[in-house]
């Protein structure tokens, strides 16, 4: 197989993939980014959400209170005020104040208490008449009186969070601060005791009414108050902010989703309580912030990331998880394609080799076919008249024939062993007679190929427990192997050793060896040095590999190694048999 | 004849020893129907006759024991501060102090734990105290960690006890905590409107401080205005201890909303409350006190301005009327008591009519007062002033422990002389703003160490 043909292949598998995979990267960076962004928007909206439920908790305290301050009855107006600021935790002070008049409650006296006095003190403009009571002037400024209707829970919740457990949890959390605006609403429904007598013409009807927040010394303050305009009357009470705070913080969300924290800040920046685990640097922008006002003017609830953006974690996963289903398809394409094109290269390299080997093995059959047909019809022909030339031409034709015969047999070995069907007649063997028979029935042919044979054959027997057909096949195939390519040596040597727990025959050449290049793959089937149809041998490549199958069946092996001096020595290695005694097997 | 005058003779012992019998039977009942009394006096039983003159009125109320059988169910939270600064043995502590408490509860009373740092977590939230071992499991598993979000606690607390919030219950909150509030609103007058606010809804917060750290302004001003208790302890060794003296209080509530009305005659003018918040109006003051504890007094110090009297008149100074809430039956009830004088010119007379008991808490609650202003004058930086202040008291407590011959006065006059010494070579150190600052609360509260 070219070259070019495994890169044309190769472009036609890795260019798709690669443009497959790198559009896919792009799609995740971008799904990543919308997963951040979403998380950005899920996080706002539930600032915003519980923004809102804190705004509208405040504005249905103050409209409640404010519907309370309308409903008192005229002639009990100082007593139920004293009342609630007495029992209400949601009242701080209270006040009575009449145009031209001034502040009727509390006095400024003796009688009243240090608080009573700083809440003097903090509303003097209001009090003293240098500011006019918003409103009083006829603009409107009622309050809102069915706010009540709109209690958080009520509202809509949006940009939920994709997930269905966040969601959940964010819609307990939600609950959790309706109940503590339902709790404030409550309280700021006061006990009113209703009056059997007849309306003070004074306190008659209020008219207006409204909300103040008001700043001293950097804080916030709410005052509340109704009036009339006929007759001047204001009377009205300051929100404790402490309480409303401290029941907003009780049901403000407990938790925060992973990388965010809530914070509800007030005017001066000061984080009035927090959820999560904000960023301690000082100076450090939220990275959300919606505002509280009109109700808690300034205030916010803020969103703090910790650490990264919110969704950055699970966009990282995301893209991280992506990119690594991404290289698994590269990958999987990758070597899927190698394989493909592996198995395509062998297959084709099986397919020379077999188209050679058929060929070689043709061209082997029919060398000793050419001779016995020509000496056979030499003979037929009655034309040898000499009857020594007869006797050797059929000694010719009878040593072809054998030659024909291992060859044939050769390939049906091999045939055998590639479908797996070949089968031994494991016996005990004396290893040493055997080699010393096969040497003796080859010995003539090897000398006749113009080699001298050189044995070292112990007289001990070595025994081994083998196929003695298959022993003598793997023996003829090295010396054919050597008579074939390394007769212009002239040496044979074959040398049978016992090595602790195998014997080992080693049958060395002085032939023109097995190139470097080679020798890996000398073993291989089909494989030749030179494996050309103008090669000077002819052969199939199936010796060799025939050899190491057989022994490695038998639970031996067959190695190469290059011989001192030149020339090549094939080792056999055949496991000892531990007995004294050599022989077919004995009861 | 004469056996008739004998049967006459015994009937007569038999009909008294019945009635008084029935008269005794009937007092010791009501008496044991009665869980408070109350007691008004005077400074001094004898006036010097001559030109307006000031008189302290105590109004003592006195809580009759609490059996241990009948008492009323508890509904007590616990928020600890878990923040960084409590690791090691004051969490240890006061994880023991909690778990004790769970275990003098009953199966009746509520019982909750929040936990704050930066964060607040309520890890038992508001439940009976049966399930013991549960919430045992829990309390062991807290870990310290993070800064000090004290409002957010008191207020997560405080929402806890809000779930069972019906009058059968005594509310309590008992706040732990070592270190200064850093997360929230955070100033004295912040966290003394937050126990204001919840002592309008019935809920009681003491404070325990631990170690040096802790902001004690913030902490009795809590405690103070809640109408709780306020503990400074040096180590975590000391919090179980504390924890069973409060739980003590709580499981004997003998009395709750206790209102005290002191009225003044014409011509009597009142002046101030000594040691108490309060109101006072043109010819009477108004007090109150939240709960009282079974087996505890408390009272009230008024200084009033007594008009010109004249030699043998009796006049009436003032009267106390006492209202409260029975915990056990929800009923109410009600106390009136008059104190009278009289005037003479003879000095000796006056002299010797000294209420030792009532010169000598009304001393005593003056020196607290002194005390507080050195603090003040120390947080300004004036400690020479500061030092002049405890000195002056401690001259005056020494001059009347002398003129009255009160062995309590002089002992404290020597305590302080010991610590104006101490401070003047020093400096006021945190232990000792601590210690003055707990010691004044603990005075004017009355509050009972056991």
């Amino acid at each position: 197989m070219k070259i070019r043909s495994i890169v044309v292949y190769w472009l036609f598998i890795l260019v798709p993939t690669l443009a497959v995979a790198v559009a896919m990267v792009r799609l995740l960076t971008l799904e990543r980014d919308r997963i951040v962004q979403q998380a950005s928007s899920v996080a706002l909206d539930r600032a915003k959400s519980i923004a809102d439920a804190l705004q509208v908790t405040v504005e249905t305290v103050e409209a409640n209170l404010g519907d309370a301050l309308r409903e008192i009855p005229p002639d009990r107006v100082l007593e139920t005020l004293q009342g609630w600021q007495e029992n209400n935790p949601l009242v701080r002070n209270v006040f009575i104040w009449r145009s031209g008049t001034g502040l009727v409650y509390p006095q400024r006296d003796r009688s009243g208490t240090v608080e009573e006095k700083q809440f003097v003190l903090r509303y003097h403009a209001l009090f003293s008449g240098r500011q006019q009571w918003p409103g009083a002037d006829g603009s409107s400024s009622e309050t809102r009186s069915s706010a009540s209707q709109d209690l958080p829970g009520r509202t809509a919740v949006p940009g939920l969070a994709p997930q269905q457990d966040s969601r959940q949890s964010f819609v307990q959390e939600m609950q959790r601060l309706q109940t503590g605006a339902q709790q404030l609403a409550n309280l700021a429904r006061p006990k009113i005791e209703k009056s059997g007598q007849r309306a003070v013409a004074a306190y008659a009807s209020p008219d207006s009414g409204g909300w103040i927040p008001w700043f001293a010394e950097n804080r916030l303050y709410i005052l509340g108050w109704v009036g009339s305009r006929s007759t001047g009357w204001v009377y009205g009470l300051e929100l404790e902010v402490v309480t409303l705070l401290s029941q907003l913080v009780a049901h403000f969300p407990a938790t925060a989703p992973e990388g965010l924290a809530y914070a509800l800040v007030d005017g001066q920046g000061q984080v009035v309580h927090q959820t999560g685990n904000p960023p301690q640097e000082k100076g450090r922008k939220p990275a959300l912030g919606v505002s509280l006002s009109p109700q808690l003017p300034h205030w916010q609830v803020v969103v703090h990331t910790t650490g990264n953006r919110p969704g950055t974690e699970s966009a990282r996963a995301f893209l991280i998880l992506g990119c690594m289903l991404v290289a698994i398809f590269v990958l999987a394409v990758g070597l899927g394609g190698s394989m493909l094109t592996r198995q395509a290269h062998r297959n084709m390299k099986d397919a020379l080799q077999k188209t050679s080997f058929v060929s070689n093995v043709s061209h082997e059959f029919k060398t000793p076919l050419t001779t016995i047909r020509m000496y056979a019809e030499l003979l037929s022909e009655g034309r040898i008249k000499d009857p020594e030339k007869g006797r050797h031409y059929l000694n010719v034709i009878a040593e072809e024939s054998r030659r024909l015969t291992r060859m044939v047999n050769n390939v049906l070995d091999f045939s055998r062993l590639e479908q797996g069907r070949k089968t031994y007649r494991i016996e005990d063997l004396d290893l040493a007679e055997c080699v010393r028979h096969i040497l003796e029935v080859h010995r003539l042919r090897v000398q006749e190929a113009g080699m001298a044979l050189e044995t070292e054959i112990p007289d001990a027997a070595v025994c081994v427990r083998a196929d003695r057909d298959a022993m003598d096949q793997v023996v003829l195939n090295l010396v054919d192997n050597a008579v074939k390519y390394a007769a212009a040596g002239a040496e044979l040597r074959l040398i049978l050793r016992q090595h602790g727990d195998h014997a080992e025959m080693r049958v060395s050449d002085r032939g023109p060896g097995i190139p470097a290049s080679h020798r890996s793959r000398v073993f291989e089937k089909f494989h030749r040095v030179d494996d050309s149809l103008t090669a000077q041998q002819q052969g199939c490549g199936l010796g060799l590999n025939i050899a190491r199958r057989i022994m490695g069946d038998l639970g031996g092996d067959v190695l190469y190694e290059p011989r001192d001096g030149g020339g090549s020595t094939f080792i056999v290695r055949v496991p000892i048999r531990a007995s004294e005694t050599c022989g077919p097997d004995r009861a | 004849m004469r056996e008739t005058v004998r049967f006459r003779a015994f009937m007569r012992v038999a009909l008294i020893l019945i009635t008084t019998t029935v008269l005794v039977s009937t007092a010791v009942a009501a008496a044991r129907d009665m869980p408070v009394t109350c007691r008004i006096e005077t400074d001094r039983d004898v006036l010097p006759t001559g030109g307006p003159q000031k008189v302290v009125l105590k109004v003592t109320l006195d809580a009759a024991p609490v059996e241990a059988t009948k008492r009323t169910s508890v509904n007590l939270s616990l928020v600890l501060d878990r923040s960084g600064s409590m690791a090691g043995v004051k969490l240890e502590k006061a994880i023991e102090a909690a778990v004790q408490a769970l275990r003098r509860l009953g199966p009746k009373d509520i019982f909750s734990v929040v936990i704050f740092d930066h964060e607040v977590e309520t890890i038992v939230p508001a439940q009976s105290a049966s399930n013991t071992e549960s919430i045992e499991r829990r309390i062991r598993g807290i870990r310290s960690r993070g800064s000090t979000g004290l409002f957010a606690g008191v207020s997560q607390s405080a929402a806890e006890v809000r779930k069972n919030l019906s009058g059968k219950f005594v509310h309590r909150i008992i706040l732990l905590s070592d270190g200064i509030a850093n997360v929230g609103p955070s100033s004295p007058d912040d966290l003394g409107r937050l126990g204001r606010a919840l002592l309008k809804e019935d809920i009681t917060v003491t404070t325990v401080g631990v170690g040096m750290d802790y902001n004690e302004d913030l902490m009795t001003r809590l405690a103070q205005n809640s109408d709780g208790n306020s503990y400074f302890v040096e180590s975590g060794a000391n919090i179980p201890r504390i924890f069973s003296s409060e739980l003590g209080d709580v499981l004997s509530v003998a009395a709750k909303k206790v209102r005290i009305i002191i009225e003044c005659p014409k011509g009597v003018r009142p002046v101030r409350i000594i040691g108490r918040e309060g109101r006072i109006k043109a010819e009477h003051v108004e007090l109150s006190m939240h709960q009282l504890y079974g087996g505890q007094k408390k009272f009230a110090l008024v200084e009033v301005e007594v008009p010109e009297g004249t030699e043998g008149q009796v006049t009436e100074i003032a009267s106390a009327r006492v209202s409260y809430e029975n915990p056990f039956t929800g009923d109410t009830g009600s106390l009136t008591s008059p104190a009278k004088a009289t005037f003479s010119g003879d000095t000796e007379r006056v002299k010797k009519s000294v209420n030792i008991a009532v010169e000598r808490d009304y001393q005593l609650n003056l020196n607290a007062l002194s005390q507080e202003r050195a603090v003040a004058l120390s947080d300004e930086g004036k400690t020479r002033e500061a030092i002049r202040e405890l000195q002056g008291a401690t001259l005056r407590l020494r001059e009347v422990g002398k003129r009255i011959n009160d062995a309590a006065l002089l002992e404290k006059a020597a305590e302080m002389e010991r610590q104006s010494s101490q401070i003047e070579r020093e400096g006021m150190t945190a232990k000792d703003r601590k210690v003055l600052q707990t010691d004044g609360f603990q005075l004017r509260n009355q509050q009972l160490n056991r």
